[in-house]
């Protein structure tokens, strides 16, 4: 049990300890605050995306929206069977789509604060997970609508021999690429929701 | 700025009396930890019954929607006397689709009870919440566009002259209609398994 000693020459004498731990609680909260930078840096840079993200799912969202909206066609002839007028608001189902899209894209504008906050702090929980968990609500809906217009235009485009339900798009050229570029936009608008979950889930991991 | 010095005694045993005092620190973490890991346990396991029980809303969606076969008994002039899935490509997909989710939701089971048992791993349930996710998308898909069917088959369409076939083929409607509302069932499942997953990855 041999004791060593050590002379270790105090720079600072003792009458300045004050600034001297001063300077000292200063370097902690800059270790400290560097690491939470180091922790916080990639989940601000997922929060950035996160916010780009969103401003593009804005715009593909009123852009189907109002693709469907304005998808009019008046042919300039009269058929016997069919109506020589073809709008959204003859299928429930585009009625449905016009309406939950505009839904989600107003849903997106107000969840843009959310993500700035998620930028702002990237470390806080509650921002992230109110987000997911809504984003996951509008996915169901947006999905929803996606799907069953798609439903519908497929029907549209081909018809079904074995129920008689005769295709229109031979007589609504323009109706029926307006409606399917709006289900494509729609679609898309899908994928960035689920980047946008995939996205709040990987930020709100824990190291 | 007067330099002091001052002596300081090191013991010589210091690192050994270190070496076994270091247990002490790894007992603490654990300690601190275990708080956590009992809810995120609890919440694994309700994933797991989740998860059993969306199997058996997708299975019973596609297998009734596999079985809406019916034959009338007499000969109409425009409608055929036979209505089956096969008829509608979209039904085509869901039973497909509801098939392939059923399947995916079976092979995840081991995930999630690796998260029963490992409550702490994040690993295990991002992939299980990024799977989930895109699964109940395509699910949801499946869901509304044969729910888009079956209204068309209820209703008709009158601009388009597309007329119902529900009046002739009551069975086959019924029998649709109700698998279309257990894989909405499944849907809801898929949701709650997100945010479950979401919830259980917080960090403290």
């Amino acid at each position: 049990m041999a004791k060593e000693s050590t002379t270790i020459d105090v720079g600072e004498p003792s009458t300045v300890t004050k600034s001297a731990s001063h300077v000292e609680v200063d370097e902690k909260k800059k270790k400290g605050f560097v690491a939470a930078a180091a922790g916080g840096g990639y989940k601000r840079g997922l929060a950035i995306f996160d916010f780009l993200l969103r401003l593009a799912a804005i715009g593909i969202t009123i852009g189907a929206s109002s693709v469907m909206f304005t998808a009019e066609e008046t042919l300039p002839f009269f058929t016997q069977f069919l109506q020589f007028q073809a709008g959204y608001d003859d299928f429930p189902t585009f009625q449905f789509f016009v309406i939950s899209i505009a839904i989600v894209a107003s849903y997106l504008v107000l969840s843009l604060p959310f993500s700035i906050v998620t930028i702002v702090r990237p470390l806080a929980v509650a921002p992230r997970l109110i987000l997911l968990i809504s984003d996951t609500v509008i996915l169901t809906l947006t999905t929803a609508a996606a799907g069953a217009a798609a439903a519908i235009v497929y029907l549209a485009h081909n018809g079904n021999s074995n129920t008689n339900w005769l295709p229109i798009c031979q007589q609504f050229g323009d109706f029926c690429q307006a409606t399917s570029t709006a289900v494509v936009a729609a679609s898309i608008s899908v994928v960035f929701f689920v980047l946008l979950i995939v996205i709040s889930a990987i930020a709100l991991k824990r190291h | 700025m007067k330099n002091e010095s001052t002596i300081i005694d090191v013991p010589a045993e210091s690192r050994s009396a270190m070496k076994g005092s270091a247990p002490l620190i790894g007992e603490a973490r654990d300690h601190t930890t275990s708080g956590s890991s009992g809810y995120k346990r609890g919440l694994s396991i309700f994933d797991f019954l989740l998860r059993l029980a969306a199997i058996i809303a997708a299975s019973v969606a596609a297998g009734t929607m596999f079985t809406s076969d019916e034959t009338l008994p007499f000969f109409t002039q425009f409608l055929q006397f036979q209505a089956g899935y096969d008829d509608l490509p979209t039904f085509q997909f869901f039973v497909i689709a509801m098939s392939m989710i059923s399947g995916y939701l079976v092979l995840s089971l081991p995930f999630s009870v690796v998260t029963i048992v490992r409550p702490l791993a994040t690993a295990p349930r991002l992939l299980l919440l990024v799977l989930d996710t895109a699964v109940m998308a395509f699910n949801m898909a499946a869901a509304s566009s044969a729910a888009a069917i079956a209204y068309l088959a209820h209703n008709g369409n009158q601009n388009t002259n597309w007329l119902p076939i529900c009046q002739q083929f009551e069975d086959f409607c019924q029998k649709t209609s109700g698998a279309v509302v257990s894989s909405f069932v499944s849907v809801v499942f898929f949701v709650i398994l997100v945010v479950l997953s979401g919830v259980a990855l917080k960090r403290h």
